[in-house]
């Protein structure tokens, strides 16, 4: 045990996903041992992004006005929507720079384990927007895990009713590797979805 | 493929330990309590990822311990993998396959394959289903390594729908149901393919191996028995499978609300043995179910050894004093080439020629 402000700052880092009580002793610290103002300045970040941060209006992605930048950005395409499972994936699918549309974070993905049912993600919101928005193709991209892809076949079959066309992302191999290098369940699926040339 | 050191830290017993078995035989001698299924218990633990006492991972980090250390190299023909596994008292293991992580069974099951005899086999004859489904899924695991990963993502699933029922019972969400019997059926379709393509390889061997273990003139045979869908015949594709456990859970449905777990689907399964068209489980005596659990194992030997091109590191805990003498000796003329590690009490009960090691509590020397 350490004096109580500098053990409540280990317990409250400890508290972080991947961060456990060493990393989090190293980092309190650290934090004792830079300048006062540096570390104002972290807490004053943090601070700051908890106040001035919210969910676009429409996508529920993070932002600081009432709609996100990509919702409010009229060059994009808002006949196509990428569903993800969690605002940070859409800066995975941006980077690619080959998606031209506008994203829709669900909040998760449906685990009844962890008590998460469509009820408990933004679906319903997602239904509404493809009316409201004349969406013509949702484009799944929850994570390839069992609860993923059960999230894909519910949204399927909520969506495809609506007379939108819904596709999921394809799995497959890595580019420029070398084949021997992939695991068998990531070549097995990539054997089942095989294109024709 | 062979084990070419193996070492321990805080494993169990050891503190640590060295240990570079022979290619051939190694016979592991030592009182009882003093550590030799402790040896073999972590080499199947490298391969396997998992205890074949069935102990939970806590148990084997040596008392008083932060974490229990086992690492083997393995290799087989000119290739070779080293697998590190550190089991803490509490919190998640991690696996590093030749320095690179790990993730599952899959992993370790592409570059390691080994058999286990083991004291209480008879429980695959004798007890229920879940240990005829282990035995399958296990030799289908170290077939097809995509098995494994296969195995995982039907138990996750499976696991969802019945926290599902579990919670909401008779008003669990329908759409969310429907949702997870397709995966479920598609998942346990591929599972259920493995399992009959194993099945189909397994028991020609088991059949032609109890004729040679023993004097009863009685045939061994078994069917596949699906929950749901009932006894299966040849080998249906994993499509067709689907199909059958989609019905099957559709009809279920309703049960299934009710009794808030799912009654139906490869998890339900049984493999159902027969001796002279009696029922194996419950009508043949104690000396036919011994031969027919060693005829599993030794078949499960060959089928691996024919597949994986060379013959599985093989384990015999303590096998040989449950064996009458002739029944020992034609078991170990059955038992093809390769890496053995056998565990006996006594040295004149193992009759099999090799590199004898005595085991003390923590340390092992040659003798």
């Amino acid at each position: 045990m350490y004096e109580a402000p500098v053990q409540r700052l280990i317990d409250e880092l400890a508290r972080l996903p991947g961060i456990g009580q060493k990393s989090a002793q190293r980092l309190a610290f650290h934090i004792l041992h830079i300048e006062a103002e540096d570390a104002n300045r972290l807490a004053g970040a943090i601070v700051a992004m908890r106040e001035q941060v919210r969910l676009c209006r429409r996508c529920f992605n993070v932002t600081d006005s009432e709609e996100c930048t990509i919702c409010r950005d009229l060059r994009r395409d808002s006949s196509e929507v990428c569903v993800v499972e969690r605002a940070q994936d859409i800066v995975v699918v941006e980077r690619t720079q080959e998606f031209r549309g506008r994203y829709h974070v669900l909040g998760g993905s449906i685990s009844p384990i962890e008590g998460i049912g469509p009820d408990q993600l933004r679906m319903r919101e997602l239904v509404v927007r493809v009316d409201d928005e004349k969406i013509v193709e949702v484009i799944v991209a929850t994570n390839p895990t069992v609860e993923g892809d059960t999230t894909a076949l519910y949204l399927a079959r909520l969506l495809k009713p609506l007379g939108v066309k819904v596709t999921r992302l394809a799995s497959g191999l890595p580019v420029g590797g070398d084949l021997d290098y992939a695991d068998e369940i990531t070549l097995g699926r990539a054997l089942a979805g095989r294109r024709e040339l | 493929m062979n084990l070419v050191w193996l070492a321990l830290r805080d494993y169990r017993s050891y503190a640590s330990l060295d240990f570079h078995p022979d290619p051939g035989v190694n016979v592991l001698l030592g009182e009882n309590g003093s550590g030799k299924t402790s040896i073999l218990e972590a080499i199947g633990y490298l391969a396997t990822l998992s205890s074949f006492r069935r102990s939970p991972d806590a148990a084997l980090v040596r008392l008083g311990a932060d974490a229990a250390i086992t690492r083997g190299e393995f290799s087989s023909g000119p290739s070779g993998a080293v697998i590190e596994v550190e089991t803490p008292a509490t919190g998640r293991r991690r696996v590093l396959v030749n320095g690179k992580g790990g993730r599952s069974r899959a992993d370790v099951a592409g570059v390691v394959a080994l058999v286990a005899f083991l004291p209480d086999d008879l429980d695959l004859v004798k007890r229920g289903p879940a240990y005829r489904r282990d035995y399958i899924d296990d030799v289908a695991a170290q077939a097809w390594p995509a098995a494994a990963t296969e195995q995982t993502e039907y138990d996750r699933v499976l696991r969802q729908r019945n926290a599902l029922l579990r919670r909401d019972g008779r008003s669990a969400d329908g759409a969310t149901l429907d949702v997870l019997d397709e995966r479920m059926s598609e998942l346990g379709g591929v599972l259920l393919a493995r399992r009959l393509a194993i099945c189909s390889l397994l028991g020609p061997a088991v059949s032609e191996l109890y004729a040679d273990l023993g004097e009863e003139a009685e045939a061994v045979d078994w069917y596949y028995l699906a929950a749901g869908i009932g006894p299966v015949e040849g080998q249906p594709g994993a499509a067709e499978l689907a199909g059958g456990l989609r019905d099957g859970l559709s009809g279920a449905r309703r049960a299934d609300l009710e009794r808030r777990t799912s009654t139906v689907g490869p998890h339900r399964d049984d493999l159902v043995i027969s001796i002279g068209g009696r029922d194996a489980r419950s009508r043949a005596s104690q000396g036919e179910q011994r031969s027919i659990s060693l005829g599993m194992r030794l078949a499960a030997f060959h089928v691996l050894t024919e597949r994986r091109g060379s013959a599985p590191v093989l384990l015999l805990d303590d096998v040989f004093s449950e064996l009458d003498a002739s029944r020992g000796r034609r078991l170990v003329a059955r038992l093809p080439r390769g890496q053995v590690f056998v565990t006996s009490a006594r040295a004149e009960e193992v009759p099999l020629v090799g590199k004898r090691w005595r085991v003390v509590t923590g340390e092992v020397t040659a003798e």
